[in-house]
C-alpha cells in the first residue's frame, strides 16, 4: 500500500469514527428506544464488574499507601499518608484504573460482541428489517458505558481508600481517625469534579471506540482477534492520553497553580 | 423485477464482481453458482442494498438503489426476506424470541398474537419442539429452519434470499432444507434467489441457473441449457449433477 492510500484509508477511518461518535448522540433521543437492550448492557458493564474493578482497586490503594507509608515515614511526614492517597484516588488513580479495568473487561466484550455480529450476518439481519444497529447496538452500550463507569469509579474510589487505611492504620500504625479526617478534608468541589468528570467522557470513549471496531470487523476469527486488540490498545492510548489533557484543562479551570 | 446493470464490486483491491448484467423478475427460483469466493453472496448484498457497487446500477422494481440512504432503502429491502449463510440468528435469544424478534420490533404485536404465530411458524417448519432452546443448541438444519421461520414471520415478502442454505449440512438435513424452501415456494408462489455452490441443490430448486466465474456472469440460462451447454467451466461443475442423476 502507497503512502497516499495509507493516508487515505486513515483518514476515512477517522471519518468513520467520528460519523459512529456524532450518530451515537444525534440518534439518541431519536424513537424507538431500546430500553431492554439498555438494561441488559447496563447489567453487564455495571452490576457484573463491581467484583474485578473492586478487587483491582483494592490492590492499587494498598500498593499506593504501602509505597507512601514508606517514603513518607522516611521523611517524618507519615501523617500525610490518608491526604496524598486521598488526592490521588479522587483526583486521578481512581478514575483511570477503573477505566483501565473496564477496558479489559467490557470494552473487549462489546468489540468481540458487535464484531461477532458482524460476521454472523446478524447486524446484516438488522439493517435488511429496517432496524437502525446504531440505534439497537451501538447507542444502549455507550449509554451503559456512559452511565456505569462512574458508578464503577465512585465504588473503586471507595475500595482503594478502603485499601489505603488498611495499610496505613493496621501495617504502618498510623491514626485511623487522622487518616480519614484527611480524606474527608480533601473532598473539595475542586477534587471531586476534577475525578467525576473524566469517567463519563472515558466511557463515552471507550465504548465509541469499542463498537467502531466491533462494526469494522471482517475476515473470520482472526479479524475478531484483531479488532479486539485494536480496541483495547486505542482505548487505553486514548484514555490515558484524555486523561492527561482533561488534568491539565481542570487544574486550570478550578483554579489550581502549579 | 431485479435489474443489475454493469455492475463492477471491489473488496478493497480484490475485484469481486467485473461487470455484471442480469434480469430477475420476483417470481423466479433462480441459483446463482459458483466457486467459493466468486461473489456470489456480494449479489445478495448488492440487492438488498448492504453494500454499494463501485460501478453500474442496479434497479429494484425500477428505483436505482445505489444512491439511496439507508431509510430510502427500508421499503426496498422489505421487499425480500433473506436467510444468511449459518442462519444468522440472535445468540442470546432463546429460537422463540428469535423468530418473535422482528414482528415484536416492526409489527407491534401484542405478545399472544405474536407467541401464537411463532409456534405455528416453527411448526410450519418443522422445529417445534426446540422453541425455548437456545441458538447453540440447535443442529445445523435446525438452525436454517428456525432463520427461514423468522424470514417468514413479517410476510409481504416478493422474493426470499437464501445464501448457501445447505452449506455444511448432511445429506438428511439438505433435503429437508430443499423440500422446505420447494414447498414454501409453492404454497406462498413466492419466487426466489439461492446462492450456492451445489449443483444438484440447484437443480431440484430453481428453474433459471447463473453461473459465474472471476467476477463474470458465464451462463444464464434454464435447465435445459445448462444441460447442453458447451461452456468448459460449467460442463466442469455440473458433472456432479450428472453422477447424482445416474445415481437416481
Amino acid at each position: 500500500m502507497s503512502i497516499t492510500d495509507k493516508i487515505k484509508t486513515t483518514l476515512y477511518e477517522l471519518q468513520s469514527f467520528y460519523l459512529l461518535c456524532l450518530h451515537s448522540i444525534f440518534k439518541l433521543f431519536k424513537k424507538p428506544f431500546y430500553f431492554d437492550d439498555l438494561i441488559e448492557q447496563m447489567e453487564y458493564a455495571g452490576a457484573s464488574s463491581v467484583l474485578i474493578v473492586s478487587l483491582v482497586c483494592l490492590f492499587v490503594g494498598m500498593a499506593l499507601s504501602l509505597q507512601l507509608s514508606a517514603e513518607l515515614s522516611s521523611l517524618g511526614l507519615k501523617m500525610y499518608t490518608g491526604k496524598i492517597v486521598g488526592i490521588a484516588v479522587i483526583r486521578e488513580i481512581g478514575p483511570l484504573v477503573t477505566a483501565l479495568v473496564f477496558i479489559g473487561r467490557v470494552g473487549a466484550g462489546q468489540t468481540a460482541e458487535i464484531g461477532s455480529m458482524i460476521l454472523g450476518h446478524q447486524i446484516d439481519t438488522l439493517r435488511v428489517y429496517g432496524i437502525d444497529p446504531i440505534k439497537k447496538v451501538v447507542i444502549p452500550r455507550v449509554i451503559a458505558s456512559v452511565v456505569m463507569l462512574p458508578c464503577l469509579t465512585i465504588i473503586g474510589d471507595l475500595v482503594c481508600i478502603f485499601g489505603g487505611y488498611y495499610i496505613a492504620v493496621l501495617v504502618s500504625n498510623q491514626s485511623g481517625s487522622f487518616y480519614w479526617s484527611s480524606i474527608i478534608r480533601e473532598l473539595t468541589f475542586q477534587n471531586v469534579f476534577s475525578g467525576s468528570i473524566k469517567p463519563f467522557i472515558f466511557g463515552y470513549l471507550i465504548s465509541c471506540i469499542s463498537c467502531y471496531y466491533g462494526i469494522r470487523t471482517k475476515g473470520g476469527a482472526k479479524g475478531l482477534r484483531i479488532s479486539t486488540t485494536k480496541a483495547v490498545v486505542t482505548s487505553i492510548v486514548v484514555v490515558i492520553a484524555m486523561d492527561f489533557i482533561l488534568t491539565r484543562i481542570l487544574l486550570y479551570a478550578l483554579g489550581f497553580s502549579l | 423485477m431485479i435489474v443489475f446493470d454493469d455492475v463492477w464490486f471491489s473488496y478493497g483491491s480484490r475485484e469481486v464482481l467485473k461487470g455484471i448484467s442480469f434480469k430477475a423478475d420476483f417470481h423466479e427460483r433462480i441459483a446463482v453458482l459458483g466457486e467459493s469466493g466468486g461473489g456470489k453472496t456480494t449479489i445478495l448484498k448488492l440487492i438488498l442494498g448492504l453494500i454499494v457497487p463501485d460501478k453500474g446500477k442496479i434497479l429494484i422494481d425500477g428505483i436505482d438503489i445505489t444512491s439511496l440512504k439507508e431509510e430510502e432503502l427500508i421499503p426496498i429491502r422489505r421487499k425480500f426476506s433473506i436467510v444468511f449463510q449459518e442462519g444468522a440468528l440472535f445468540d442470546s435469544l432463546p429460537v422463540k424470541e428469535n423468530v418473535a424478534f422482528f414482528m415484536r420490533e416492526l409489527l407491534k404485536l401484542p405478545d399472544e398474537e405474536i407467541y401464537s404465530r411463532v409456534s405455528k411458524l416453527l411448526s410450519r417448519v418443522g422445529v417445534q419442539e426446540a422453541e425455548e432452546l437456545m441458538p447453540e443448541e440447535l443442529s445445523g438444519g435446525m438452525h436454517r429452519r428456525v432463520a427461514i421461520a423468522r424470514a417468514l414471520a413479517i410476510g409481504k415478502t416478493k422474493m426470499f434470499l437464501y445464501d448457501e442454505p445447505t452449506a455444511g449440512l448432511d445429506p438428511i438435513n439438505s433435503e429437508r432444507i430443499i423440500s422446505l424452501i420447494k414447498d414454501l415456494s409453492d404454497k406462498e408462489n413466492i419466487g426466489f434467489m439461492i446462492i450456492t455452490h451445489v449443483v444438484y441443490v440447484a437443480w431440484q430448486l430453481c428453474d433459471r441457473f447463473i453461473f459465474m466465474k472471476d467476477g463474470k456472469i458465464i451462463f444464464d440460462g434454464n435447465k435445459e441449457e445448462l444441460i447442453s451447454s458447451k461452456h468448459p467451466s460449467v460442463r466442469e461443475f455440473i458433472k456432479e449433477l450428472f453422477f447424482k442423476i445416474k445415481e437416481y
